[in-house]
């Protein structure tokens, strides 16, 4: 009789599982959405930078405009982060997007993004910021189509910690290895 | 471990029946369907918007007439390929009674859309649309929507999504045929 209550439970589980499925698998009921993969905490010395890559995932059957869309009345997938004090994000990095038609315009290649896409930057702390933690915000905005509809623009939360290190020159660091060396 | 066989049957019943729904819900979906509310045969509600020469234009004073409403955005696809068809249904069925209205959903500026109408040679009104409106008509969360309203203002059918030319004819037609109005002719 013990097992009841955990029966119940893991029948409760199965029960909200398929209907999330049932809901997914509709095309009426399943809304657009991009996902962002987990970010690790990035670290970074004061004075120097950092890239951070954020990598963002499109449901399958939707795509979404690259940064640079080909007509002036498209929008444009942007990131816009407000960084700390201090803390400079510079060099924000879009992927080129796919040239795909569609049915809707079979004629006039759209400039998309679908499946897994990433964008990157680069994180400066200043030399004179405290070292610790700092939190990163801001938003992906983005607009979503499948091959027949349009949903409104989006705007999926970002957010990562930026670990400012206070050793500008770590000891016994050999500049020949430097990955800006031969650059 | 005892498995109980009644609560796998539940268990099962459910599955099977939830696959039913989802299925049958996917193939009513067609393309692009939204999880609006159904306001097809009810009265469409009424509203005031401004169109872009900057008239108030009211939905129900188009009373008597069939009304083809349209909610669109500038950076809707699919609503590009819809438009050229209106400006000839509006040419071909106006003379019976259609006005083709589109309300723009858009974040963008009015003279933006003015420039984006005016590129695909519109001949029809053309409103700037507003959250509340659309909340009213089920919430149009796909574009493009498309409400048939008859002569009594009564909405006969919706479409998300892009459809085909020949089912907007179809529904254009059923709207201009529905209604007191029309009864009244006769």
């Amino acid at each position: 009789m013990q097992l009841m209550p955990r029966s119940k439970s893991q029948l409760a589980g199965v029960l909200l599982l398929f209907a999330a499925s049932a809901l997914a698998q509709s095309p009426g009921k399943k809304s657009p959405s991009v996902t962002l993969a987990p970010i690790d905490p990035v670290s970074v010395t004061r004075g120097k930078g950092a890239e951070v890559s954020l990598h963002f995932r499109v449901a399958a059957g939707f795509h979404i405009n690259s940064n640079t869309p080909k007509s002036e009345f498209l929008i444009p997938t942007a990131l816009k982060m407000d960084a700390p004090t201090d803390v400079a994000l510079t060099k924000t990095s879009y992927p080129a997007g796919k040239d795909m038609t569609f049915p809707f315009a079979p004629d006039e290649p759209l400039n998309v993004y679908t499946g897994d896409f990433t964008i990157s930057m680069m994180v400066r702390p200043l030399h004179t910021v405290q070292p610790g933690k700092y939190a990163v915000h801001g938003d992906l905005k983005y607009q979503a189509c499948d091959n027949a509809a349009c949903y409104p623009p989006k705007h999926l939360p970002v957010e990562f910690e930026v670990k400012v290190l206070k050793n500008a020159t770590p000891a016994g660091r050999n500049p020949a290895q430097s990955p800006h060396a031969h650059r | 471990m005892k498995r109980n066989p009644a609560a796998l049957f539940f268990v099962a019943a459910v599955v099977a029946a939830m696959l039913f729904v989802g299925f049958h819900s996917a193939r009513r979906a067609g393309s692009g369907n939204s999880d609006s509310l159904d306001v097809t045969g009810k009265p469409a509600p009424d509203f005031t918007l401004d169109s872009l020469d900057g008239k108030k234009i009211q939905l129900s004073s188009y009373k008597g007439q069939a009304v083809l409403l349209n909610f669109w955005a500038t950076w809707c696809g699919p609503c590009k390929i819809e438009m050229p068809w209106f400006v000839d249904l509006q040419k071909e069925y106006g003379p019976q009674g259609l006005q083709i209205v589109g309300v723009a959903m858009d974040d963008a500026s009015k003279d933006e859309i003015a420039k984006f109408v005016k590129e695909m040679g519109v001949n029809y009104t053309i409103l700037l649309g507003k959250e509340a409106v659309g909340q009213e008509y089920g919430g149009v969360n796909v574009l493009p929507t498309t409400f048939f309203i008859d002569r009594d203002g009564k909405i006969v059918a919706r479409e998300f999504g892009l459809q085909s030319r020949s089912l907007f004819v179809d529904n254009i037609k059923k709207s201009l045929s529905q209604g007191r109005a029309v009864q009244a002719q006769k």
